[in-house]
């Protein structure tokens, strides 16, 4: 068993479900998020969120983002939890929108403003840009960044005025390797910035996602004893990875060990099953 | 080089496109020159009309009594297409704004006839009738430029924390504001083939209508042609002003425009 504890939650999902127009997309989902604490290391958490395509995932980080209502069940954050509103969990969606009409600087800054005074903010978003390296391209559109570029900025955006929590929708997708590489530290940049900054990766790259993440969900239908597929998806306790507790969280070179092989296979199989 | 001209999406020289178009216009010229029937007035004629409209018909002073209302309409008009555009976020407004883009069905000689019930001389009821035309048309386009607002815009303004109304200022006001002024741009064409049938109906104050009216009722087709040219001159100066005004402010707006 890995050494580590846990501590206040960060995120809850209480029987959230999903319908639309009589139609249910999701159903009876609990899940939750807590700040996982490591003796001597200052990290947040990485959360994996796989499922088949179109089965409901950007649906269920709407509803986390507090962009859509769920028609049942409740989604808390942060501590005390409290129920989540609009701007509480970043959320960088696939073609990482920023705003076209301002530059990268202004971009931020809109960002920074919302929860700081103006000489604060300026601080923020100058200090994001070094950090992200984007600081040469400050007068820049966002049309005129590259698609690295503007990933960075989209989440040092997200950063600059969410809580703690940030989802990520396919953010390896369309990227060559070393471009997944500089993800993949961003990522690790941002779970090192805080404790309880929890970054939820919402991919279809399994072994790149697993690897930076202690936790797993898996969406997926679920059948009754009939072997009948029960309408909407949902993440079953089954499907509800815990890494850390599998001692494949944390590791370098994690992809190489055969219980992580083993792990990707399972997961391949569930997804292709569900 | 020259081939370049006949690819799709190629990107002739710039020398060799300035010549294209100058050989099109020469050859244009030409035809014009050595055009065999003679009811389309000559070049010379044309060019005749054109100075004796300036000299002894004042074509210059109507024409910038035409661009003044003509200007005048389109920024009242252009500030009321917006707000009711804008209005469209509140359910309640989105009626008055699919009925004001009805309206532009409404026909100018029936309409001129309520705004002189309405308002009390000549010129109020060309001014509205030109604000009322322009209105219609704005705000048709200017909703199609909103209703192009797509939900990860919106997601994303609402992920920061902005308020609906401040999603709204920064999604739809701030980030299609180039937009507007694309649609403003052409749909102020609309307003000179509006204005030159008004000064026709209401000829107190005169202006190119009123000149390109009589040079039509006594058959001076030079004088017609050289007034049309005139305008067409305008327009093109009109268009080339409101790029040259959207590069200057929004100079992110043709970023992403296919070069």
């Amino acid at each position: 068993m890995a050494d580590h504890s846990y501590k206040d939650s960060i995120l809850a999902l209480r029987d959230v479900s999903m319908q639309f127009k009589g139609e249910v997309v999701l159903r009876d989902i609990s899940l939750d998020v807590r700040d996982v604490v490591r003796p001597g290391v200052s990290q947040g958490q990485v959360v994996g969120f796989y499922g088949r395509s179109g089965i409901g995932k950007s649906v269920l980080c709407r509803i986390i983002a507090g962009l859509l209502p769920p028609s049942t069940g409740t989604v808390q954050v942060g501590t005390p939890a409290r129920p989540v509103c609009p701007g509480d969990v970043g959320f960088v969606q696939q073609r990482y929108p920023l705003f076209d009409h301002r530059t990268l600087l202004d971009n931020l800054l809109v960002a920074a403003e919302r929860k700081h005074a103006p000489a604060e903010a300026k601080a923020r978003a100058e200090d994001y840009l070094a950090r992200f390296d984007l600081a040469p391209h400050r007068r820049k559109y966002p049309a005129m960044l590259s698609g690295g570029q503007r990933q960075r900025a989209a989440i040092a955006q997200q950063l600059l005025c969410s809580e703690h929590l940030i989802i990520l929708d396919e953010p390896f997708s369309g990227l060559d390797i070393a471009m997944i590489d500089e993800v993949k530290k961003i990522i690790m940049e941002v779970t090192l910035l805080d404790e309880l900054n929890t970054v939820v990766i919402v991919s279809h790259d399994l072994a790149t996602t697993t690897a930076l993440a202690d936790t797993l969900w898996l969406l997926a239908p679920e059948r009754d004893a009939a072997g009948q597929c029960l309408p909407g998806a949902t993440v079953n306790k089954k499907h509800q990875y815990n890494l850390a507790e599998m001692g494949l969280a944390w590791q370098p070179g994690i992809q190489a060990k055969p219980e992580f092989v083993q792990l990707i296979e399972h997961l391949k199989d569930e997804i292709r099953h569900s | 080089m020259l081939k370049d001209l006949f690819i799709p999406n190629a990107r002739p020289h710039r020398s060799v496109f300035l010549t294209m178009v100058g050989g099109q216009v020469l050859l244009l010229l030409l035809l014009w020159l050595f055009y065999p029937l003679q009811l389309f007035p000559t070049l010379g004629e044309v060019l005749g009309s054109f100075k004796e409209l300036v000299t002894s018909q004042g074509l210059i002073q109507e024409l910038w009594a035409s661009l003044t209302t003509a200007l005048g309409a389109l920024a009242i008009a252009t500030v009321l297409a917006l707000a009711i555009s804008y209005l469209t976020a509140l359910p309640f407004f989105r009626p008055i704004a699919y009925a004001a883009s009805k309206m532009r069905y409404l026909t100018l000689t029936g309409l001129t006839f309520f705004m002189a019930l309405m308002v009390s001389n000549g010129h109020q009821v060309k001014l509205s009738v030109l604000v009322f035309g322009a209105t219609v048309y704005l705000v048709t386009g200017m909703t199609s430029v909103i209703l192009t607002t797509t939900q990860e815009e919106m997601d994303h303004a609402r992920t920061l924390g902005m308020s609906e109304w401040r999603s709204f200022y920064e999604v739809v006001v701030l980030g299609k504001l180039d937009e507007m002024l694309e649609v403003v741009r052409q749909n102020f064409a609309i307003i000179w083939t509006m204005i030159t049938l008004v000064e026709t109906l209401y000829q107190s104050e005169g202006g190119i209508g009123l000149l390109l009216y009589k040079q039509n009722r006594y058959l001076h087709l030079a004088g017609v042609v050289a007034i049309q040219l005139v305008i067409l001159a305008t327009g093109a100066l009109q268009d080339y002003t409101f790029e040259f005004l959207r590069r200057l402010f929004f100079p992110y707006s043709d970023l992403t425009t296919a070069k």
